[in-house]
């Protein structure tokens, strides 16, 4: 694990649960897995605050522990922490499908680890009253789309037992408890009531989102090569795939062509009179995401995921080569990786760049890793001294795992930026909540117009526009974590299917 | 003795020589016989010549390095040798000779010095010297490569050097044409890229729609060609060529017909450029020295800054 990916775990943790529960985890960090009583030693935190701490980590799921003969000992699963950079995109993944209300529940069950499910609904419900009156929704369709979220497998329950001898059986489990409505509305008004889930916690499915993440990216490049029926045709294949196969297997259960046309006849089915010269052209495409693999019953398809990610992985390193170090220099980097071994003077001839230039890239791209360079000794003649050719080739595993932590860079790079910029504006920031809060409270007591706009002019026109300056660099910089995250899922999903 | 046989076919090609006429008869003679001639030969051609006269006209020619002697048998034969390594020979010593021969070997292809001293295995300076002297008496000639900008490779002077060493269409006096080669990749990705937008075949299915975007490579020669921005003429193998960096640009891909002809296409990438590369800390130049403390850090970064008020 390299240095800059442990401080950007910590300084995620840092951002989301607080000083106390960062150093809790940097101790397991630095030190693998601990006992209470050794955390305590070098945390110097009461033991209660560590319990605290631990107990929260245990419910995210980024702590798992163990009963030893030294005890219950302590570990973090780093791999999980830095997922935490990822729900925004699980946020916007669960808006865009199920809507708003759901995006909202899933947000609570993020704060909060777990939670119930009568709990999540009414919170959301009061959440939603803020809002103006189209903005809100009844209990029932709150609830529905609760419902909607585990059918989907967003949430899942939380069984708490994540000791790591339990984790193999810990079958996921979607049950929905039938919840109680008038229970449910009789808890917004504020009553002690059982809505039908005492002691039923909810908590996020990663690996589903991963998957659905997954996915998502190889509808979209199909959709991008080839045209958006394609795309939808991808989809199915990935849908089918999914009903038959392990979900991390590397490639789908051979699928028949009559079940693809089933398929689609129900869910798109203007494809059909081409659905054959579809399956034709994404079979023959290079990005060789499917791959036909028999001829009974009218053919049989197979989704090669190890390969799509394989095939991704080149293109963002392409692109990633392209804009460091130009066009010229990623039409080398490409001409390497056909040759998969090839001379300098070959380079430059097939390449068509002058010798200067050509060398001079080839070797800026050597310095930088993204090639490698082998020796090769030919003996010639016996007079004549041993003939040494250079050969450039790509190490594609050693330039995706080095992009990787150039990810993680950019992403520690970016973050400290962006907690530099709410900081030094703090003041502000912090004037304009309280008087956000005054406003919404003032306007609840009917206040006036004119008091209103006092409040408003407790901020100077300069304020005002220093303010909607920093608001726009760190909305900025926010976004900009969510675009480097991109790249960093698709290496990372390479990095899982070659591991 | 030089008993090489090799060049006995090339003395056809011999260039005629001023010689007094009875040397030029025994040439005369020994070109009919390219596989030697004995005294025997020349005492029936010229029966009237005598003996004394003939020796001196065999021992010039030898002397001269227009024959090479050698025994069949018990007969003495001469030999008509290849006309340039006569010429050679007139004066040269055998390095020269060795050398000659090396650079011979290597056609038009042309030999590198280093080469030519390890098959020699002559010291660098006397190489050179001998080099020199065979290139003022135009045995041979130095060529700049265009593999390598300083490297020179030798051959005969009379050969036309090869199209690796010159670098064909894309050369001019050895220098790349680096800009024409960009402006003919730029025009044949234009010509396919309206090739493919230009195509809207749905009637006939995504398939017919997908072959439509294929344009040959003839089609492609025939569309720059037409543009008239070429001062030389291109083959259509040197359009390929160009084709060809375009395939590695990854924005073409290539299909061989059934026929063997080349087919391309303009393709689209299967991402979008990658969100790496949209922080600055993705193109960023320094950020090995990049960390918390020091003069580069985020929180300092003038990339970030100037990122930040585009
Ligand atoms: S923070 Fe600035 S200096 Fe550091 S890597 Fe990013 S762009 Fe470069």
């Amino acid at each position: 694990m390299s240095l800059i990916f442990e401080k950007l775990c910590k300084n995620l943790l840092l951002e989301h649960f607080g000083l106390i529960i960062q150093t809790v985890a940097s101790d397991m960090f630095q030190h693998g897995p601990r006992t209470l009583n050794q955390m305590k030693v070098t945390t110097k935190h009461p033991i209660s605050k560590i319990k605290e701490s631990l107990c929260v980590l245990i419910k995210f799921g980024y702590v798992v522990y163990e009963q030893t003969d030294r005890g219950i000992v302590y570990t973090l699963d780093v791999e999980k922490v830095i997922t935490i950079l990822r729900y925004p995109r699980y946020m916007y993944f669960v808006k865009t499908f199920c809507g708003d209300e759901a995006e909202m529940m899933l947000e609570d069950v993020l704060k909060n680890g777990y939670e119930r499910a009568s709990q999540i609904i009414v919170k959301t419900y009061q959440r939603l009253e803020q809002f103006p009156p189209e903005r809100r929704s009844t209990v029932p369709v709150l609830k529905e789309k609760f419902d909607l979220l585990v059918k989907n497998q967003f949430l899942m329950r939380s069984l708490c037992s994540n000791t790591l001898s339990d984790v193999p059986t810990d079958k996921p489990d979607f049950n929905m408890p039938s919840l109680n409505v008038k229970a449910l509305t009789r808890l917004i008004q504020g009553n002690e009531v059982d809505a039908g889930d005492n002691n039923i916690y909810w908590k996020i499915n990663n690996d589903r989102f991963t998957q659905d993440l997954r996915d998502q990216i190889l509808v979209k490049s199909i959709a991008k090569r080839i045209d958006d029926n394609a795309g939808e045709l991808m989809r199915q294949l990935l849908y089918l795939m999914y009903l038959r196969t392990a979900s991390w297997a590397d490639t789908s259960i051979p699928i028949p062509v009559t079940e693809i046309k089933e398929a689609m006849k129900k869910n798109f089915p203007s494809i059909l009179p081409y659905l054959d010269q579809y399956l034709r052209i994404i079979e023959e495409d290079s990005s060789k995401f499917i791959e036909r693999v028999g001829d009974s019953g009218g053919g049989q398809y197979s989704v090669n995921m190890k390969e799509a990610f394989h095939q991704l992985t080149w293109v963002v390193l392409e692109n990633i080569v392209m804009e460091r170090f130009g066009l010229k220099a990623a039409r080398i980097f490409r001409l390497v990786h056909r040759h998969k071994y090839i001379e300098q003077e070959k380079i430059q001839q097939i390449a068509m760049i002058p010798a200067k230039e050509a060398k001079h890239l080839t070797y800026t791209l050597l310095e930088e890793n993204y090639l490698q360079i082998q020796e090769l000794k030919k003996p010639g003649l016996s007079t004549a001294p041993t003939k040494i050719f250079f050969l450039f080739h790509i190490d594609l595993n050693q330039v995706a795992r080095m992009t990787i932590e150039h990810c993680y860079h950019a992403l520690y790079n970016i973050i400290q930026r962006r907690d530099y910029e709410i900081n030094s504006n703090k003041r502000m920031i912090d004037k304009q909540l309280r008087m956000q809060t005054l406003t919404s409270n003032m306007k609840e007591h009917g206040a006036t117009e004119e008091q209103l706009a006092e409040i408003a002019e407790m901020m100077t026109p300069s304020e005002k526009l220093q303010l909607e300056k920093v608001q726009e660099r760190i909305k900025k910089l926010g976004a900009n974590e969510f675009s480097i995250d991109e790249t960093l899922f698709i290496l990372q999903m390479y990095i899982r299917y070659h591991r | 003795m030089d008993l090489n046989l090799e060049h006995a076919d090339k003395q056809s090609s011999r260039e005629s020589e001023q010689h007094d006429p009875i040397t030029q008869k025994i040439i005369n003679l020994a070109q009919l016989k390219p596989k030697g001639i004995s005294d025997k030969d020349i005492s029936i051609e010229m029966p009237d010549l005598q003996p004394i006269q003939k020796a001196q006209a065999i021992n010039k020619l030898l002397a001269q390095g227009f024959f090479d002697l050698f025994k069949q048998g018990e007969t003495l034969l001469y030999k008509l040798k290849d006309p340039s390594k006569a010429r050679t020979a007139k004066g040269a010593d055998n390095e020269e000779k060795i050398v000659y021969t090396i650079i011979e070997d290597a056609g038009n292809k042309g030999i590198w010095i280093r080469d030519i001293r390890f098959k020699s295995n002559l010291m660098p300076t006397q190489l050179n010297k001998i080099l020199k002297s065979l290139e003022t008496k135009k045995f041979i000639k130095a060529v700049k490569s265009v593999a390598a900008s300083k490297k020179k490779v030798y051959m005969l002077y009379n050969l036309e050097p090869d199209r690796s060493v010159t670098g064909g269409a894309w050369y001019q006096d050895q220098d790349f044409e680096a800009e024409f080669v960009d402006v003919l990749n730029q025009q044949c990705y234009r010509f396919l890229e309206q090739k493919r937008d230009s195509t809207k075949d749905y009637l006939n299915g995504p398939i017919a729609e997908k072959n439509a975007t294929f344009a040959s490579s003839k089609e492609v020669w025939k569309f720059i060609s037409d543009l008239g921005i070429s001062k030389v003429k291109l083959s259509i193998e040197d359009l390929e060529m160009i084709l060809n960096t375009l395939i590695y640009d990854g924005k073409v891909e290539k299909m061989i017909s059934s026929d063997g002809s080349n087919f391309y296409r303009a393709i689209r990438p299967l991402l979008d450029s990658s969100g790496l590369v949209k922080s600055p800390c993705g193109i960023c130049p320094v950020r090995k020295n990049c960390c918390d403390f020091g003069d580069v850090t985020p929180i300092k970064c003038q990339y970030i800054t100037e990122w930040l008020d585009l």
